[in-house]
């Protein structure tokens, strides 16, 4: 037997590891260096050096613009992006449906249905993720209550997902339509779209813990993932708690995609293409998807984020700019790679 | 080890219709047991509630004595292997990846793949030969290739008792063939095989139990050769069937074909089976090293025999037998099938016109 046949399934190659773990943060030092106050790579250099108690001549400018308002958008940017390709890649596997997205139970409405409500009762900032994020989860629980009971299957849950989806789409627009035109009506819209434009030490405090608590289970998780596509009978018959497994899995893509609309609104696109994209690479593993899916996302969504404050000087919903550049992107690589399967 | 059901019970919630009633067999190592019936009958549903997927209405399964509800899931499956219908199957890994699935039960929730979890993969895979195909994705290869990757995934558990959902439904003759001598051969090794089937013939040929089950909820166990007999697929299948000898150079195989349908559920059979014959069973063999074998066989039938003859002939280094005997017709048969699975012999048997009422 040769020995290359005993290389785990799904292990990446040197390069192939390389390139992930790089590109988020290439992504993120070209997001400190780009915007409409451009600062030069040997500043932020010098910036980060001066940080492990180095000692280079950079101005107080510098200083504010990298480190209290691009430095905290782009954590975010990379944990909301590599969040949301997990919290997709998991539901597609789960449903074996690659149409499945972070909000396929309806937690991204239900979030948008918390946001607006405390928008419509003029709430802070703070208020208004934390009454997102309660809606979000309420959302995963009244899915879940609804759609397994007795006979339940992969089928009624996510049909209750849509029910439940719908339903909350339905109470954010009576939340705009008793929302007062000039003044709520624009900031619930605005929030809707999705932005990253909220990021501070703050609202990072307060949504990264459960993304990251979210990635790092399914992370562990990842070689049992592989079982999640198999039919019920089947993967009873591996010996595996098919349900627990579940459970575990909708609980933590549920939470990493509650958290992340709370801080961002909701963000398309990015939990439908990176897992496809990491999919048509890498294939179906889950040992090696889910890594690659967490950088692949985390870097996208950097650059997304970093091409929607510095386009025009009025800054895009990051949403549309997500569809803009994935949508070709994606048809381009669909093209070539003759589809996907899950 | 022994996998015995007691009593078997099954009906959906809220239906009144029986699926299964009283179903009751047992099976164990080295045992083929063939699960026949036709579309309909509930041969799946008895697989799954056989393995607990399905809870019996009133009932249970038992492994050496032991009711499969006390047994953890993990224990379980450590003994018990599925192998679904390929059909069902639709997931983009790569062969290896999907065989390696099987080792669920050996690992933790939250490692990876052990060295030893790779070489038995890659074993079981190359036993099946399905290592040319290891990295081919599941969703692109053939029904066939599917069907032994499937069974390659329940094998790398080393179960005692493989059961197996219609393994050769939808396969050509070549992958039926491969994936019947699979079956065939991991009996050998000892395994207990259970498979679902709706051709008789399949049954007829490979296993050594059969139970036979209709939509009715009716169900016949026991010895394949007193279980499949042209009144029981009268009665089951509701065709007309005549079982009949195909014959190669060496041996004689057995077979089913079905030449009508039955009209009336009183429709009587075109001709009563005969219950004694007179038969001569000729038998050459290569070499001496199975003779000793053959006349252990031929003692268990001293009673029916009337008269043998045997000589070598060393020219061509073999041994002739002819042995005469009357007796019942399954029995004379289920001689011949014994005969049969010695390797380097061959075996005919010719029954007399004259047919007699058991003796």
């Amino acid at each position: 037997m040769k020995k290359n046949t005993l290389v785990q399934p799904g292990r990446f190659r040197l390069w192939e590891l390389l390139l992930l773990i790089l590109f988020p943060v290439i992504c993120s030092f070209i997001a400190l260096a780009a915007g409409r106050f451009s600062v030069p790579p040997a500043d932020i250099i010098h910036s980060v050096l001066n940080k492990f108690s180095f000692d280079f001549q950079v101005s107080q400018q510098t200083e504010l613009v990298l480190w209290t308002m691009r430095f905290p958008r782009i954590l975010m940017a990379l944990v909301v992006g590599a969040g949301l390709s997990v919290a997709g890649c998991i539901f597609q596997s789960l449903f074996s449906n690659p149409l499945a997205t972070p909000d396929t139970l309806g937690v991204a409405s239900g979030s948008s249905f918390g946001a607006a409500l405390a928008l419509l009762f003029g709430a802070n900032l703070i208020l208004v993720q934390a009454s997102a994020l309660a809606f979000g989860l309420c959302a995963m629980a009244l899915t879940w209550l609804s759609g397994s009971g007795k006979n339940s299957s992969k089928v009624s849950i996510v049909l209750a997902g849509i029910v439940i989806g719908s339903l909350f789409s339905a109470l954010v627009s009576f939340v705009k339509f008793a929302a007062d035109t000039e003044s709520q009506l624009p900031s619930i819209t605005y929030w809707l779209m999705g932005s990253l434009s909220s990021a501070g030490y703050n609202t990072l405090a307060m949504g990264c813990p459960l993304i990251i608590i979210g990635i790092a289970v399914l992370f562990l998780l990842r070689w049992r993932l592989n079982s999640l596509p198999l039919s019920d009978d089947e993967a009873a018959s591996l010996g595996i708690n098919v349900k627990a497994l579940r459970i575990i899995c909708i609980l933590c893509a549920s939470s990493i995609t509650a958290a992340s609309v709370s801080m961002c609104g909701p963000v398309g696109w990015i939990g439908l293409l990176i897992p496809h994209i990491c999919r048509m690479k890498f294939g179906s593993n889950h040992v090696s998807l889910l890594p690659a899916s967490i950088f692949t996302g985390a870097g996208f969504m950097v650059l997304v984020d970093t091409a929607a404050r510095s386009i025009s000087a009025a800054e895009l919903p990051v949403s549309i700019l997500t569809a803009m550049l994935g949508a070709p992107f994606f048809i381009i690589l669909m093209r070539k790679s003759g589809g996907w399967t899950i | 080890m022994m996998i015995k059901i007691d009593k078997g019970c099954f009906s959906y919630k809220n239906s009144s219709r029986q699926i299964l009633q009283d179903v009751s067999f047992s099976a164990s190592s080295g045992d083929v047991l063939a699960i026949l019936g036709p579309n309909g009958a509930g041969k799946t549903t008895l697989l799954r509630c056989t393995m607990g997927l399905l809870k019996w209405t009133s009932g249970k399964s038992l492994l050496d004595e032991t009711d499969f509800r006390s047994i953890s899931a993990k224990e379980l499956w450590k003994d018990l292997s599925y192998v679904p219908q390929a059909k069902q199957v639709s997931s983009a890994y790569t062969v290896r990846e999907m065989v390696l699935l099987g080792r669920s039960s050996e690992i933790g929730l939250f490692s990876l793949p052990s060295k030893e979890d790779l070489l038995k993969t890659d074993a079981v895979m190359e036993k099946l030969d399905l290592l040319k195909i290891s990295s081919a994705k599941c969703s692109e290869i053939s029904g066939g290739e599917l069907q032994m990757v499937l069974i390659a995934r329940a094998l790398v558990s080393d179960p005692k008792i493989l059961i197996l959902d219609e393994p050769e439904s939808n396969l050509d003759f070549k992958n039926q063939l491969l994936v019947l001598d699979t079956i065939t051969e991991l009996a050998s090794e000892g395994v207990c095989c259970i498979f679902n089937t709706h051709y008789p013939s399949h049954a007829l040929r490979r296993a050594n139990k059969t139970l036979m089950l209709s939509p009715g909820g009716r169900h016949i166990f026991g010895n394949t050769r007193e279980v499949i007999t042209e009144e029981n697929i009268r009665d089951i299948f509701g065709v007309h069937a005549v079982i009949g000898d195909i014959e190669s150079e060496e041996k004689i195989f057995q077979d089913v074909v079905a030449v009508g349908l039955k009209k009336k559920a009183s429709d009587p059979a075109p001709n009563k089976l005969p219950q004694s014959a007179v038969a001569t069973v000729s038998v050459i063999l290569s070499g001496t090293s199975m003779a000793s074998e053959v006349n252990r066989i031929f003692h268990e039938y001293s009673k029916y025999i009337i008269g043998r003859m045997g000589m070598p002939y060393k020219e061509a280094d073999v041994h002739i037998i002819n042995l005469i005997l009357h007796a019942p017709v399954t029995e004379i048969r289920t001689l011949t099938d014994k005969l049969n699975l010695l390797p380097g012999i061959s075996v005919k048997t010719t029954y007399g016109k004259e047919m007699y009422q058991d003796r």
